[in-house]
């Protein structure tokens, strides 16, 4: 999937948010090129900035947010341009589609499934009456919904969480995209759903041949769907690789605090481990590493200049100082060695 | 729906038949004096034989029961004092359509006007219209009424030359109370209309409905009005009902025959009999007004199921 051209690709993107009379700065240079028909993971905890990241691809960033400088190629347009909603309807579920996290709330409570289905197919296939809706029962034969038929004219309040999940996918799916973004699609399920909506994520990816990012938080999920995982941290992708690099050969300290907190690889009787003290705070300029002062490690430099990319292999590259060839070597956390040598059930 | 439909009426008809006892037996307690016209100059013979001759002096019970007889068969009873001796069905008859058909016009202006406004307020949050509305909506519920009537009346009578007095035959003369009596609807439909529209606009699946394409035009009428007017349309049945029997100033203003200040004019004369009619049919408005709103927004709500709960996954 590295050779051929990326889809979509993000250069030195910073966007900044206006929160009473403050400025936030909730993307700080962050480059991403996203490959044709890859899967590719965004992980990060709350407020990294990984769902801002998603949603200015598509110029769904809030009132009060905006891209401050950097560009987002798509099919040789900047995407930063665009400026008219009229621009933006070109690239919204037609180029680019959206699942997002609550299928509880994210389905019009007073439509019929069907009409809500239509309305992508009407909207982006160009199909009208009778030929929408045959399109449409396909679709929702594709996510797997029995009895597309009857199903189509209930409403959201008749169908079960998953269930509803899977209309949602089906609303996506019915736009055509090229892009799928999945804005933790399972984070709000039942673990035993869980399964299946990544399954049928995945099957319909090969199927109309999508380009997919999931955002989440959940390793476990990235482990089972993604070619490729970006760890985000406080406005920055912080390493990016394969996913068996990122799991196996993990090399920024946040990352392998990351992996450490794993419940899986804690010791039985030993508390869990977890990352020490608190995120910065973005709406003040973060200088040189910004996961150093939570990193009982850090380096002198961390506190004062930022890391370059460094590259590990042609699909690896990490922001750290530990990279460079003068760095001290500082060994890896037992729990993420124990990892790369054991695997761990469940996992990649 | 028709088995909840026949549910719902029934408790209606339980709760109408408290009322009308509560009231009735409250009435029996009020003093004699205001069954004569006389009262000082009658003896006690006299006195005695009107109570008799009015039934007044069974238990109150019977009292009651004679009186809900009457009642199925359309009979509301006499007035004692407001126009003696006349049947009170026929003067509610008299007052009643004028009184309907202002409350119905003056609601349709108002959900004409209300509506845009409350929509176009929400759209553009923070902008001309939406201070516009707020302008008007405080000054609606902070300005007492009397204020503005009176100055609609007064210059809407001198520049653009209507007459000052209502006339049901002449149509020019319905403008200025219709307009009046839509003023405080106005204020108050745009304001829950926006109110409900922010809420919705807010609400996930308009996020959804943006990421697949659908543009803001089509969000605002396809998904966020129909959503916010959910909650609203419950209330409308009751607040056309309440416009037709609550314009007593605005009646007296112009001197409209209407049924507005009917209930308070016969209370001050004690005509007891009036009484329980008027309130009893004001009852009967304010409950039918509660059953329509429900049964409204069962009809337009799929969430609300009139039965018994069906397996839903």
């Amino acid at each position: 999937m590295e050779n051929g051209n990326p889809i979509l690709s993000v250069r030195d993107l910073n966007i900044k948010f206006n929160l009473r009379g403050r400025t936030l700065h909730a993307l700080r240079d962050v480059s991403l090129d996203l490959y044709k028909g890859e899967s590719l993971a965004i992980v990060g905890e709350s407020g990294s900035g990984k769902s801002v990241f998603v949603k200015s691809f598509m110029g769904l960033l809030d009132a009060n947010g905006w891209v401050d400088s950097g560009e987002i190629l798509y099919n040789g347009e900047d995407l930063t341009k665009y400026k008219t909603e009229k621009q933006w309807l070109t690239v919204r579920g037609k180029q680019i589609a959206m699942v997002l996290q609550d299928p509880m709330t994210s389905l019009n409570p007073l439509k019929t499934i069907g009409a809500q289905i239509m309305e992508a197919i009407e909207l982006h296939q160009n199909l009208r009456g009778e030929a929408a809706r045959k399109e449409m029962l396909s679709v929702l034969t594709d996510v797997g919904i029995n009895d597309p038929e009857r199903r189509a004219k209930q409403y959201p309040h008749e169908f079960s969480g998953g269930m509803r999940q899977r209309v949602v996918i089906a609303i996506a799916v019915a736009c055509r995209p090229q892009i799928l973004i999945c804005d933790e699609p399972t984070t709000a399920l039942d673990v035993t759903i869980q399964a299946q909506i990544l399954g049928l994520i995945r099957n319909l990816k090969e199927k109309y041949h999508l380009t997919t990012i999931y955002i989440t938080h959940d390793l476990g999920v990235v482990a089972n769907v993604a070619d490729r995982i970006a760890v985000m941290y406080a406005g920055d992708i912080v390493e990016i690789g394969l996913c068996e690099e990122v799991f196996y050969q993990p090399k920024h300290p946040y990352t392998w605090a990351l992996l450490s907190s794993l419940p899986q690889l804690g010791v039985k009787g030993e508390p869990l481990y977890s990352i020490h003290g608190t995120p910065p705070n973005l709406f003040n300029e973060v200088r040189g590493d910004a996961f150093a002062p939570r990193n009982p490690q850090a380096l002198k430099i961390d506190f004062v200049k930022r890391p370059p990319y460094f590259s590990v292999s042609p699909t690896h590259k990490a922001r750290t100082w530990l990279l460079d060839p003068r760095a001290p070597k500082i060994e890896p956390p037992e729990a993420v060695k124990k990892l790369a040598t054991e695997g761990v059930k469940g996992y990649a | 729906m028709l088995k909840y439909s026949l549910k719902r009426l029934s408790s209606s008809i339980v709760t109408l038949l408290i009322i009308i006892s509560v009231v009735f037996i409250l009435l029996r307690q009020m003093p004699i004096e205001g069954y004569f016209d006389n009262f000082e100059k009658v003896d006690q013979a006299m006195i005695n034989a009107k109570l008799e001759q009015l039934g007044l002096n069974d238990p109150i019970p019977v009292q009651l029961w004679n009186f809900l007889v009457d009642l199925v068969h359309g009979d509301l009873g006499e007035s004692a004092r407001y126009s003696v001796g006349a049947p009170i069905s026929g003067l509610i008859a008299k007052k009643a359509p004028i009184s309907i058909k202002l409350g119905v016009l003056s609601m349709g202006l108002s959900l004409l006007l209300g509506i845009p406004l409350g929509a176009a307020m929400a759209r553009g949050k923070g902008k001309f219209w939406d201070k516009f509305g707020t302008v008007y909506i405080v000054f609606i519920n902070a300005v007492p009424a009397a204020v503005y009537h009176i100055f609609i009346q007064l210059y809407g009578t001198s520049f653009l030359g209507i007459p000052m007095l209502f006339d049901e035959k002449n149509l020019i003369t319905w403008i200025l109370p219709v307009c009046s009596m839509a003023l405080g609807n106005t204020a108050y439909y745009a304001m829950w209309l926006r109110r409900y529209m922010v809420d919705e606009m807010n609400k996930d699946y308009v996020r959804l409905a943006r990421a697949k394409g659908v543009s803001g035009q089509d969000i605002m009428m396809k998904h966020v009005l129909r959503n916010a007017f959910v909650p609203m349309i419950q209330y409308i049945p009751t607040s056309l009902l309440y416009t037709v029997c609550g314009s007593i100033y605005i009646e007296s203003l112009y001197s409209i025959p209407g049924m507005g200040g009917l209930l308070v004019d016969v209370i001050g004369r004690q005509d007891n009999p009036m009484v329980q009619a008027i309130v009893m049919i004001y009852s009967c408005i304010g409950i039918v007004g509660l059953l329509l709103g429900d049964l409204l927004m069962g009809v337009i709500d799929p969430r609300i199921s009139f039965v018994k709960k069906e397996g839903a996954r």
